[in-house]
């Protein structure tokens, strides 16, 4: 603590900052430690995209030089970024990476939405301990997940999804061979994924409703639907919104599904834009290609939640 | 310090389960007695029942792929993960020998050790003894899996993570939460604005990172690994513990002042004891980042530095790999998780409630 006061009358005499300012360095360590990490990839990253970098050019420079040079990989300009946008395979990745977002994203609020509901229902008894089961999933490692929902949509006969259709009398699919029943089960999982953190925000929204309302409604005769309709939804608005805009933000990252369930296939069709990226780098050694396609995915995702934050005024709750 | 407040609240807890059967059952008597003396329409109770049903139908439907797998790895059943048998509601012969192919031998050998007396001749020579908890061969299964091995390396990179990311969060959390200074705001919100882009944003930076880390030759170092998932980790926690802080109420601080107490007093005898719960939160949180993390590691690590996540997924790979087998493999790796998960549950909740949000 003593080095910290000594730093924080140092930087008293430092004319535009005062003594409070000092608390800034406790902040400063992570702050930097999480840039190095971050910031640093993305501008080497940015580097990469403007070259025509792959594992035989980029390694052979030495030493901290040949990084900043890019060891012997060419300067070509925006090159790999024109080839990028005039490749049919980075439109088809792009149109299914938004429709993934749309659907998923509907699935997610339309199913934690009704599963609030009824673990908040005044009807239902047990609402702590179905609450406590209900969220379980969000502690399982989302790889032991993922492979287990694999599992589920195995293509075999005896996968468990293929048993259920079965069971009510329909032929068993090959889920993962064929292009939208691999991108129905993409949904089905991710919504899995991601009920438990929707769920929790939801449920504390709906109990912030107030009771009288709700109440008083009903001495004024309005049924379920109505006072759902009228008090219940612009009450949880707000809460509800901000979850929908990280969990958005969240299915167009989504990397794990794909590229556990069948490498963004058949045939390359359901390649999410960040499994199109990796694979075009690490799987086909196109690093240049592949660092201008995470540029073009990170510019979108950053403008999509810049948006969000001026319209959803995100920007207020950190007021506290 | 921080133990005994844990060991408190898991007594609470354990109290709170026993006392509960006795507490539900009083309540029914009390409805049933309540429906007899006709005080309360027998419609209503029913309503009440058959709704309770309902939420619980939802409930285990949803949690019905965890189930799947528990009764997958109990089976035993040789078959492989693409023709595993029909699914019954109990596995026929539940056995345990999944999980012993995956724990494997817990032998401990015995070593022998020698000591030299200084300035004589003589040696102390003694044996350890042997420990045998556990001979997989017993069982019948003869090469058990590298499990040990991936936790070995999982545990090597959590644990860095921990320290590195503890000492780097809370610090920041206090002075994020207590102080007012130049750019606080503008680093509240990139932290917030990042809980959720930090994930996929990794993957889109992996390449990179990976041509970073290559060409500093730190692509396969566990330790290199641990500090990336430490740094990772910060935003997140860093918010969700400046959040819990903030529910602290400043009096506290304000009477240790007052009492005399100098500013790193005031954290160690008010702050830290008094935000156990949420340092526990966090705490569970940065280790589930190195514990569970998969592409990072997958795509930086070698084969023998393989975590067990990377494990895991080796094992989807293998087309001939047991469904039983897998199963407990997975089951082993995320039951430390589920526990710890159990237990931070309530605090989880409280913090993503976005309390702090709202303010």
């Amino acid at each position: 603590m003593s080095t910290v006061t000594r730093a924080a009358d140092r930087i008293e005499s430092v004319p535009f900052l005062d003594r409070g300012d000092a608390s800034l360095l406790l902040v400063l360590p992570g702050l930097f430690v999480f840039s190095a990490f971050m910031l640093f990839p993305v501008l080497y990253l940015v580097g990469i995209s403007v070259t025509n970098a792959d594992p035989a050019n980029l390694f052979a420079g030495e030493g901290v030089v040949g990084v900043l040079t890019f060891g012997d990989a060419a300067f070509v300009g925006l090159r790999n970024y024109a080839d990028v946008l005039t490749d049919p395979q980075f439109w088809n990745s792009f149109g299914v990476t938004w429709l993934f977002v749309a659907t998923s994203v509907t699935l997610k609020i339309g199913a934690s939405l009704a599963i609030a509901l009824v673990v908040t229902s005044d009807l239902v008894r047990g609402k702590r301990l179905l609450r406590a089961l209900i969220i379980f999933p969000m502690g399982l490692p989302p790889i032991f997940t993922i492979t287990v929902w694999r599992g589920i949509f195995s293509s075999a006969q005896f996968g468990l999804m293929n048993q259920l259709l079965s069971a009510v009398g329909f032929g068993s699919v090959a889920w993962l061979s064929g292009r939208w029943t691999a991108f129905v089960a993409y949904n089905v999982t991710e919504a899995w994924l991601a009920y438990p953190f929707m769920v929790i925000i939801t449920v504390s929204a709906l109990q912030d409703v107030p009771e009288e309302l709700h109440e008083a409604a009903v001495v004024d005769g309005a049924g379920f639907l109505a006072r759902f309709a009228h008090i219940t939804l612009p009450s949880i608005k707000r809460p509800v919104l901000f979850a929908s805009i990280l969990t958005s933000a969240a299915s167009f990252q989504q990397f794990l599904i794909p590229y556990v369930f069948n490498q963004g296939g058949p045939a390359r069709a359901n390649e999410l834009i960040v499994v199109y990226g990796y694979r075009e780098a690490l799987a086909f050694q196109e690093y240049g290609r592949g660092a201008a396609i995470s540029i073009v995915a990170l510019a979108f995702i950053g403008a999509f939640m810049w948006l969000n934050v001026k319209k959803g005024r995100l920007a207020d709750g950190v007021s506290d | 310090m921080l133990f005994d407040a844990v060991a408190r609240k898991l007594a609470g807890d354990a109290k709170t389960i026993a006392a509960t059967p006795a507490r539900t059952l009083r309540n029914w008597t009390y409805t049933v007695r309540a429906v007899r003396r006709g005080e309360l329409p027998a419609s209503a109770v029913l309503k009440v029942v058959l709704s309770t049903i309902g939420a619980t139908l939802v409930v285990l439907a949803l949690l019905f792929p965890i189930y799947w797998i528990l009764t997958a790895a109990l089976s035993g059943s040789g078959s492989s993960l693409y023709t595993s048998e029909s699914f019954t509601l109990f596995p026929a012969e539940p056995t345990l020998k999944p999980f012993v192919w995956v724990v494997g031998d817990l032998i401990l050998p015995s070593y022998t050790v020698s000591a030299g007396i200084p300035f004589t001749d003589l040696a102390v020579v003694f044996q350890t003894p042997g420990l045998e908890l556990l001979d997989a061969s017993e069982f019948g299964v003869d090469r058990p899996s590298e499990f040990k091995r991936f936790l070995w390396n999982s545990l090597t990179v959590a644990v860095p993570t921990v320290l590195i990311a503890m000492s780097l969060i809370v610090p920041a959390a206090y002075a994020l939460s207590r102080r007012e200074f130049l750019f606080r705001r503008k680093i509240l919100f990139v932290y917030v604005l990042m809980t959720q882009v930090g994930g996929g944003l990794g993957v889109a930076l992996l390449i990179g990172m990976y041509a970073l880390y290559v060409q500093f030759g730190i692509n396969d170092n566990k330790l290199a690994l641990a500090v990336y998932y430490a740094a990772t980790a910060v935003p997140f926690n860093t918010w969700l513990l400046k959040t819990y802080m903030d529910g602290i109420p400043v009096s506290y601080e304000e009477a240790a002042v007052v009492d005399g107490a100098p500013p790193w007093r005031v954290v160690t005898e008010v702050i830290i004891p008094m935000s156990t719960a949420g340092l526990a939160t966090v705490f569970i949180f940065v280790f589930l980042t190195g514990w569970t993390e998969f592409v990072v590691a997958q795509t930086l690590l070698g084969t023998e530095n393989y975590t067990l996540p990377v494990g895991l997924y080796a094992l989807v790979d293998e087309y001939s790999i047991p469904w039983a087998r897998f199963s407990a493999f997975a089951l082993t790796f995320a039951s430390p998780v589920m526990l710890a998960y159990l237990f931070a549950q309530r605090y989880i909740e409280g913090g993503l409630s976005f309390s702090g949000m709202e303010g």
